[in-house]
């Protein structure tokens, strides 16, 4: 067989070049330094082995995002999945105006965090937004949002599930357009009402897309950072200190490096364990063709 | 046996079927005796499958009524109407064995495990899919694949098998062998079948009665060999038949050989005479275009001035390609057929 040189490496290049750059560098440098005291500005670094690692695993303050993390999981994986699955089955079962529907549900994407954050500023605002103004309407007293440490999560999970779920639904409708229209009419044929045409013919078809878009969302959660940054900045009273959020103050605000980079790691890592726990929990329900 | 269910009637009145402005079907009526092995055969975009899918209650009719055993059914639901269909996909579902897509209307049904595992039994054992049955639809063949969305219509005991094109993606060789196992099966079972084809081979072997459609409405309906030998409409003489009929200008035969109100005389291949015998109709000088040898005989494809012919030949006895021959045809295998395309003889 010929060789084939240097030109597979040189068209690879391109692709290999920012990756190694912006990827596998900084993730060997997060990895070095979670191993080093750091001094801020200084780029002198002392070696310290798993301190960083042994100060993370007793810190109250660590634990207490970690529960944050998986409270905002909660809020914001699960609504995104199953609401953008039940807009997509919508729209597909609905040809009117499906094109329009399509584009207002997909908006949300396409617009920065930062525009997104802003714009819920607005909406959760306690007196002027217009959050409040509909509740009041129907006679409901609305709380501060984002300034009261019972509403401040979910508020920022809403925000969260607006701007992402219609991701989610792109996914599922080309899912669902894979789905062969006489297996549900045969279904039909078969006595499955819509319900168990959906049970036991459309989602196990769908049940790859359903898959990815989960594993997807789940690191979607875990790493969310613009909007909690700019909708409450971690707080009222730390009820909004996610995992991520914790790591950029303490990298960005405190500049602990070596223990920011060691939080970076251990993220990595649970992501990692979330991803595969769903792999092998998905392992039997996936059906692929 | 599942051979125990017995067919009923199926009545199409006055069945018309619009999308949007396009009239698929135009005030089409049909009846099917109960234990009837009817075709509906036509070329694509005839509308026959649009009228299988009405039978099914996949669609619903602008105006007209279905009824199945004596009842109304446009509204009822495609599960009440005690029909079966077996779809040209197979329609499989994917994610299932094949014990469990042949068990899926039983066990919606609510029936019992043991008449569950019964009726599966029976139709894996008429099928012959014993050794497939925890196999997936993906591992299986196309030959296995048909057989096995026939026994998932066969477990439900239908009154009525609705089959749409289910043999035109297998191959030619077993493609004959599955036409024949149908066969057998309906001739066990006696159900009321309804097949959607557009190969008129498939038509002539299958049917006790053959509907041929163009445009939506039904040209004739008869025996098969009733509507090969007695055709309505010139349409209908060149649908069926392979190869199919040759026309001429009926003024191209000789004066009085025709009758009067006669625009186009067709007659088949096999009634071309090219051997030097003359018959009675003198067509008159051809040249051989192309010979298409099928073994015992061949295709002889000719050149009547500026139309072309098919005969039969012997393999053995075809005359060479540029060969100049008479032909002729015996005037009892002559058909007539007016501007319209009606038979007038």
């Amino acid at each position: 067989m010929r060789r084939a040189g240097a030109l597979p490496w040189l068209l690879l290049l391109p692709a290999l070049l920012p990756l190694c750059a912006f990827i596998v560098y900084p993730a060997l440098e997060s990895l070095r330094l979670s191993l080093h005291e750091v001094a801020p500005f200084s780029g002198r670094a002392a070696f310290v082995g798993l301190e960083n690692y042994r100060l993370l695993a007793g810190s109250p303050e660590y634990a207490h995002c970690a529960r944050v993390s998986l409270l905002f999981l909660v809020y914001t994986a699960a609504p995104s999945v199953l609401i953008g699955l039940g807009v997509a089955l919508a729209l597909d079962a609905n040809p009117f105006f499906s094109g329009l529907l399509r584009t207002l549900f997909v908006l949300p994407v396409s617009i920065s965090s930062a525009m997104a954050a802003m714009l819920w500023i607005f909406l959760y605002n306690p007196t002027a937004g217009y959050l409040n103004r509909i509740l009041e309407l129907a006679g409901i007293a609305g709380p501060n949002w984002l300034g009261d440490p019972r509403w401040a999560l979910p508020a920022v999970a809403i925000a969260t599930v607006w701007k992402e779920f219609g991701f989610n639904v792109i996914f599922f409708l080309a899912g669902l357009a894979s789905v062969p229209p006489e297996l549900t009419e045969a279904a039909r044929l078969d006595g499955a009402g819509p319900w168990a045409r959906f049970r036991h013919v459309t989602l196990p078809i769908l049940s790859p897309t359903l898959f990815f878009v989960t594993v997807v969302s789940v690191i979607n959660s875990f790493q969310s950072f613009g909007q909690i940054h700019i909708l409450t900045g971690g707080g009222p009273a730390g009820r909004t200190d996610t995992l991520v959020y914790n790591l950029y103050r303490d990298a960005f605000v405190h500049f602990r490096t070596g223990y920011a980079s060691a939080q970076a790691v251990v993220l990595f890592v649970i992501i990692l364990a979330a991803t595969a726990i769903q792999f092998r929990l998905a392992q039997r329900r996936v059906h692929y063709g | 046996m599942t051979g125990t269910s017995h067919g009923v009637g199926v009545e199409l009145d006055k069945v018309q079927k619009r999308f949007g402005a396009a009239t698929i079907l135009h005030e089409l009526s049909l009846s099917v005796n109960p234990g009837e092995f009817m075709v509906l055969v036509g070329p694509s975009g005839c509308g026959k499958s649009t009228a299988l899918r009405l039978v099914a209650g996949l669609e619903e009719p602008t105006a007209g009524t279905v009824s199945i055993g004596g009842r109304v059914v446009n509204d009822v639901d495609p599960k009440d109407r005690g029909v079966a269909m077996v779809f040209q996909s197979y329609a499989l579902y994917p994610h299932m064995s094949v014990r469990e897509n042949l068990a899926f209307s039983l066990k919606l049904a609510g029936l019992a495990k043991s008449t569950i595992e019964e009726r599966v039994r029976e139709a894996v054992r008429a099928l012959s899919l014993e050794e497939h049955l925890d196999r997936r639809p993906s591992q299986l063949s196309g030959g296995q694949k048909q057989r096995v969305a026939m026994g998932r219509a066969m477990v439900r005991h239908p009154k009525v098998f609705l089959f749409d094109e289910p043999l035109s993606n297998l191959d030619a060789q077993l493609r004959v062998k599955m036409r024949a196992e149908i066969s057998l099966l309906h001739r066990k079972l006696r159900s009321t079948a309804i097949y959607v084809t557009h190969d008129q081979v498939e038509a002539m072997t299958l049917a006790d009665r053959i509907a041929v459609m163009r445009g939506g409405r039904i040209e004739q309906v008869g025996p098969p060999l009733e509507v090969f030998h007695q055709p309505k409409t010139q349409f209908v003489a060149s649908f069926i038949g392979t190869p199919s009929m040759n026309f001429v200008p009926a003024d191209l035969l000789p004066r009085g050989a025709a009758p009067a109100s006669a625009k186009t005389a067709g007659f088949r291949p096999e009634s071309v005479r090219i051997d030097g015998k003359a018959a009675g109709v003198a067509l008159g000088a051809a040249s051989v275009a192309l010979i298409e040898p099928l073994g015992t005989g061949a295709h002889v494809h000719l050149r009547l001035g500026e139309h072309a012919l098919t005969a039969e030949a012997r393999a053995d006895a075809a005359p060479a390609a540029g060969k100049k021959v008479e032909a002729s045809v015996e005037a009892k295998d002559l058909f007539f057929f007016d501007a319209e395309g009606a038979r007038v003889a």
